[in-house]
């Protein structure tokens, strides 16, 4: 349980499409609420409790403090029953936000080159480890940052204007609508050869697919990757082990993780991909 | 964090009560696996003030668990099988139980066993430890392919491990019945003549959901068990038949995430609940259902919970 996480209800103050099937939700909270680190997520529900039972698990997209208060964003994919009720939510609602949780990404201090690689909606927490992790960083003049987005349909592409000044975008599509025809794994994999793993950390986020695809890639590779992971959630504290993923521990043995409390950021190294 | 409302002039009502030997500060505990070891809910409750935590269920070796997914969420509800993931009894105490024994909170064991020997040792060792208050034995979870609920279905069987469990143990004892019989009563009678101080019910009720578009479980175990305010009706019907069969305090279990949902199970006779799924979905949700029962005696002028427990007036036009 990360320091300073609490039950905070917030404010909504706005909720728009910004791609077909996509929202970005703005939200006010009080200043108690804590920090949120890249990578770092929120359990999230509707205050009057009409939805689902279980709050649902999304990333911090964007986090700003003002002197009284805080404006924390967030990027969703209407996916099921959950988010397409978060979609039909309207200014001045209630958002019951729980965290922020789990553990985020690391950012190196010395490395060169920031390699991030995102399938969809994965985009959320990477962008936000762009921003601030690396972008609002001094030394970024001498730095590569380079970002893979990867969507469908070029509809279904978000950030691109939140990304392409700051970063070198390189954009894929499965139907070749915008950039490189293909997964964006596909492409990683064609340019893979310019990266050292002395200098260069790479950061993914994507559908299940996306990332095992990556630890193939990487597999005999020393170049090292982080990866945030996506399992179905209860508590998002750690408390019920809903959320395990099969990991592989330090003597070499298979274990249980629990992704909201153990991660959701894992070493791709660590993960252990099996058929399903 | 919600202040406990203090009335002028006005003393709080007693909320204590006694399981066996075991005597709680308030009947409100923490369902076992919906807690963790309690240290995940520090930030959001104060453990201090529970009646109880009971902890995650405890085997004699650790166990790997069941792969995912684990869970889903069904109409008002969720399945899980988690399939009793824990540490092992041995890592529970040298690492998990120190944090707990930090608080002031009586502290339950759920244990479980794949045969009537694990159950006795893991009892045994938990026995010998300081800082544990009471033993919860699951005889009743569906999640595992040996054991559990084949100790929990019949009454010999149950009666079995209770009885050899007691052997070894001076700990107030409390069997966690399952849901998933024909005649609960039969069971919780059996439990209370092998040595049993308490019953617990229910745990959760064994069901399924399938995904139609991929035309697969959604739980990788296929099956699982259902929790949440589903069960409430069931556990409360199950809890009423309980309290009339034994003499035994009943704790009743299922479905309770809010101050009322616990005093119906109260005034049906449970002498204390556990509060589960309510855990997720509002972590403080053990505080307010404190409060909620504690403003509710004091509205009826009850000034301990004593007098409401069994309160229940099957027959309203006898009543006053
Ligand atoms: C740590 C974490 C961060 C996340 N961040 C974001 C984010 O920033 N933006 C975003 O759009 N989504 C994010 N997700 C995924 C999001 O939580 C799910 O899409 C959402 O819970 C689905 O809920 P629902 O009720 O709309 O769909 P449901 O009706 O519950 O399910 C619809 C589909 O989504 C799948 N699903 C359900 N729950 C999850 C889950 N927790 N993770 C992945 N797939 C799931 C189901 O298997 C099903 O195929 C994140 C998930 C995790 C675990
Ligand atoms: C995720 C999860 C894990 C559980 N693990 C255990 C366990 O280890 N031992 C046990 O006796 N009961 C376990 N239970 C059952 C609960 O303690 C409780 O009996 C049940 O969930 C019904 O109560 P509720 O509706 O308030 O959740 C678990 C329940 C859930 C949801
Ligand atoms: S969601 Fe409960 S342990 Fe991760």
């Amino acid at each position: 349980m990360p320091e300073g996480s609490s039950v905070t209800t917030g404010e909504i103050l706005d909720n728009r499409m910004v791609a077909r099937d996509h929202f970005l939700m703005r939200v006010f909270l009080p200043l108690s609420f804590a920090r949120p680190l890249p990578g770092q997520f929120v359990m999230v529900r509707d205050c009057r409790l009409s939805g689902p039972l279980l709050a649902r698990p999304l990333s911090v997209f964007g986090f700003q403090r003002r002197p009284d208060h805080s404006v924390m964003e967030l990027l969703y994919r209407v996916a099921g029953r959950g988010t397409s009720l978060f979609s039909r939510m309207k200014p001045g609602e209630g958002l019951c936000v729980l965290g922020p949780l789990g553990r985020g990404f690391s950012i190196h201090a010395d490395v060169k080159r920031i390699v991030v690689v995102a399938g969809g909606v994965g985009i959320a927490p990477l962008s936000f480890l762009v921003d601030e992790g690396y972008r609002q960083s001094p030394s970024l003049e001498k730095r590569e940052l380079r970002v893979y987005l990867g969507a469908g349909t070029e509809e279904l592409l978000t950030c691109r204007e939140r990304l392409s000044g700051v970063c070198d975008l390189r954009i894929c599509t499965d139907d070749g609508s915008l950039g490189y025809r293909g997964p964006v794994t596909g492409l990683l994999g064609e340019e893979l050869h310019e990266f050292a793993a002395e200098d260069t950390a790479i950061y993914a986020c994507g559908p299940t697919a996306m990332i095992r695809e990556l630890g193939r890639l990487l597999r005999n590779s020393p170049l090292r990757c982080e990866v945030s992971l996506e399992e179905r959630m209860a508590c998002g504290v750690g408390a019920c082990l809903g959320c395990a993923v099969a990991v592989q521990n330090a003597a070499g043995r298979r274990e249980y993780r629990r992704v909201c409390h153990d991660g959701p950021v894992f070493d791709l190294r660590e993960m252990i991909f099996n058929g399903s | 964090m919600i202040m406990k409302k203090e009335t002028p002039g006005q003393n709080p009502p007693d909320l204590t009560v006694a399981i066996g030997g075991l005597v709680l500060k308030n009947p409100v505990m923490t369902a076992s696996g919906t807690f963790g070891y309690g240290e995940e809910y520090v930030p959001y409750c104060d453990l201090n003030r529970l009646g109880a935590v009971v902890v995650k269920g405890l085997s004699l070796e650790p166990r790997l668990g069941n792969p995912p997914p684990r869970i889903i969420e069904t109409p008002s509800g969720m399945l899980n099988a988690v399939g009793l993931q824990n540490v092992g009894v041995r890592a529970f105490l040298s690492e998990k139980l120190p944090f707990l024994r930090r608080y002031d909170v009586a502290v339950i064991a759920n244990i479980f066993g794949e045969t009537v020997d694990q159950y006795r040792r893991v009892a045994h060792i938990l026995s010998g430890a300081a800082g544990i208050h009471a033993l919860e034995l699951n005889i009743s979870c569906p999640n595992v392919k040996k054991g559990g609920v084949a100790f929990g279905a019949r009454p010999e069987a149950a009666a079995e491990v209770t009885a050899n469990v007691r052997a070894e143990t001076d700990l107030p004892l409390i069997v966690k019945l399952t849901p998933n019989v024909a005649d609960i009563a039969e069971i919780a009678l059996a439990v209370e003549e092998a040595g049993a101080d308490g019953v617990s019910l229910i745990n959760t009720l064994t069901g399924m959901s399938v995904d139609i578009e991929k035309r697969i479980p959604h739980l990788a175990n296929v099956t699982g068990g259902l929790s949440g305010p589903a069960i409430k009706p069931v556990a409360l019907r199950m809890v009423w038949q309980v309290v009339h069969a034994v003499k035994i305090p009943v704790i009743g279990i299922g479905g309770i995430m809010t101050a009322a949902d616990a005093l119906e199970f109260l005034i049906a006779g449970a002498r204390a609940i556990q509060v589960g799924t309510a855990n997720f979905v509002r972590p403080s949700a053990t505080m307010e259902i404190i409060d909620g029962i504690s403003d509710y005696l004091t509205r009826h002028g009850l000034g301990s919970i004593d007098k409401l427990i069994g309160s229940l007036n099957t027959n309203p036009s006898n009543g006053d």
